[in-house]
């Protein structure tokens, strides 16, 4: 099964690397976006795959971080260099003040998360003086340092890849950790590993803050490939989305997210092209994903692979 | 001074809006420990076909009905065929009911449009009306400020001082005893969830005709409910009536004062429970 899985991993890659080449800047711009979003999703992930706790605040880690940098550099002309961290920097100082929201559990965390990430919402929306309103922050530039520069969509979906994998491989050690083990043990039994000795409120806390960072993290990447943000970014769908994308591909994975945004964005521009109703649609995915599929597309090519694995043993 | 007061009112008008949402989702998920975050979309299609029947007849009152029970009629379809299947798994109902109000939200949009719409009120709420110290204040939101005060005490009767009410009571501290005894907990949940239903349409068509009805108005109105829950405390009436009053009260001097943070002021009591009390005022066990 290593083998096979390497093999997958090496094609994936590949047609990665080969895309730009292959396929039009449509198809590369799709690609950018579901890298970008299935990187939100991953992080949403964190918390709900491992630790348990179903997150719908996540769109303002990514709208404050790209908000951040959106301004720093049109507004105030601060070079990507500092931009970029300092976005990163804001999404993870708000994910550490709405970490606060881990002293609840259940549906008390559910629907704490959504009026905090609600109040974002309304401070993007309602702030205009400085955060442009509805009209957002337009104007963007392609990131740079010094000779460094991005100059086109291709660079930057390339830069995207690279960071992209470079997340994914970060986030693997760190589910696989002491650190994941926990979580996972706190999301099977608190209370027992509570009696075990472990500050579970702690650890809960670190994984909402670590996830936080990773969704500025995707909001920083969000707002050089968008060129502009707006508050749809800091909206309830966004967070929702999210999550949704992490269920569908296979919570708890690390590629799952990302096959999930790569269904969802997909369908999106499908629908969207002969449908008026495509939020009617996507009400449907979520319907359909909550009555049939639980355990996302992993999940299903998990049974898929254990029926096979049966079969194949069965006669020998 | 006087505005100080005027905004109170507007505060307690407010609040007494969303102790109508409020309520059902509070004693829907004390009873059926279902989260149903339809329940703004459940607002925003009362309050449309509440329009749409305003329009026709002319009739306020028609117009609450019709926006409630037509409420009624989906809520029973979405318990039955969809919610019913999802046991006690909270993220499956959030997930499975969000795409419900994506579903209302975006249907509701292509019937009656994307722009502002208010529910016409009748001519004798249209005006203004003087208090007692020389302050004028529209009519219709004293009306309101008394539809939230009726159904309170209406709610706090049924569920205090009958058997029916005994019974929901008895079941949301222990459902499977209650369904020992003999007591068909099915039709109890059906007849809560018609309520809550009811009171989330109705709530639609009462708010529509102040706050006006718009493609996002179910997700807005939707938070503020579930603040006013988390505040108050998840499956509890009274406090979802203490919660109204503190959310109503706070939005409504936040609007005044801090026009460009008036959200940001719904952090606050938020921000103090999570630090203080994350049970909210009156909360049970989640």
């Amino acid at each position: 099964m290593g083998r096979t899985r390497a093999v997958v991993l090496a094609v994936a890659l590949a047609a990665a690397l080969v895309l730009p080449f292959a396929a039009g800047p449509f198809w590369m711009g799709l690609a950018t976006q579901m890298l970008i979003f299935g990187l939100l999703a991953l992080s949403t992930d964190l918390l709900l795959g491992h630790a348990g706790l179903f997150s719908l605040c996540h769109a303002s880690f990514f709208a404050v971080s790209a908000y951040t940098v959106a301004i720093l550099q049109v507004r105030y002309g601060v070079p990507t260099a500092l931009a970029a961290p300092a976005g990163l920097l804001l999404g993870t100082v708000l994910a550490a003040v709405f970490g606060l929201s881990v002293r609840t559990r259940g549906v008390y965390f559910i629907l704490v998360t959504l009026a905090l990430g609600y109040v974002i919402w309304g401070v993007a929306h309602r702030w205009s003086s400085f955060t442009g309103g509805d009209n957002g922050v337009t104007n963007v530039p392609f990131p740079g340092a010094g000779p460094l520069a991005i100059v086109s969509h291709t660079q930057y979906y390339y830069l995207v890849l690279a960071i992209v994998a470079i997340c994914m491989l970060g986030y693997r050690v760190l589910v696989r950790s002491p650190f994941g083990l926990t979580l996972r043990g706190i999301k099977a039994s608190e209370s027992r590993m509570r009696s075990l000795g472990y500050r579970t409120g702690v650890h809960l806390y670190a994984a909402f803050v670590l996830s936080g960072a990773l969704a500025s993290f995707a909001g920083v990447l969000y707002v050089y490939y968008n060129r502009f943000v707006n508050p749809v970014s800091a909206s309830f769908p966004i967070s929702v989305e999210a999550v949704l994308m992490a269920i569908i591909g296979g919570s708890g994975t690390v590629i799952g997210p990302f096959l999930g945004s790569g269904i969802i964005l997909g369908l999106r521009n499908w629908v969207s092209s002969f449908f008026e109703l495509y939020a009617a649609v996507l009400g449907i995915v979520f319907i359909a994903t909550v009555l049939w599929a639980p355990a996302g597309i992993m999940g299903i090519a998990g049974q898929l692979r254990a029926r096979l694995g049966r079969t194949r043993t069965a006669p020998a | 001074m006087t505005s100080t007061i005027l905004q109170a009112i507007n505060g307690v008008s407010l609040a007494a809006l969303l102790f109508l949402l409020a309520s059902g989702f509070t004693l829907s998920f004390g009873l059926m420990r279902v989260v149903n975050m339809a329940h703004g979309a459940y607002y925003l299609l009362g309050g449309y076909i509440g329009l749409s029947v305003a329009r026709a007849t002319g009739s306020f009152a028609l117009a609450l009905v019709a926006g409630g029970l037509a409420v009624v009629v989906l809520g029973y379809l979405v318990d039955r065929f969809l919610l019913r299947r999802t046991g006690e798994n909270h993220l499956a109902q959030v997930l499975l009911t969000v795409g419900v109000a994506f579903v209302i939200g975006d249907v509701a949009l292509r019937i009656w449009g994307g722009d502002y719409l208010k529910v016409p009120v009748p001519v004798a709420l249209r005006g203004a009306t003087e208090l007692p110290g020389g302050l004028v204040y529209p009519t219709y939101r004293l009306v309101l400020i008394a539809l939230g005060a009726a159904v309170g005490v209406l709610l706090w009767i049924l569920y205090r001082k009958t058997q029916i009410g005994a019974v929901v009571r008895a079941g949301v501290d222990d459902r499977e005893q209650v369904a020992a005894t003999g007591i068909n907990v099915d039709r109890l949940f059906v007849m809560v969830s018609a309520l809550a239903s009811f009171l989330a349409g109705m709530a639609g068509v009462a708010g529509g005709a102040f706050l006006t009805l718009y493609p996002g108005a179910e997700w807005e109105i939707l938070v503020y409910a579930l603040v006013v829950v988390i505040v108050g405390g998840l499956g509890s009436l009274g406090g979802a009536m203490i919660g109204a009053l503190i959310v109503g009260l706070l939005d409504a001097y936040g609007r005044w004062l801090l026009p460009e943070f008036s959200y940001f002021v719904l952090f606050a009591p938020m921000a103090v429970l999570l630090l203080v009390r994350p049970r909210g005022i009156a909360g049970k066990e989640a």
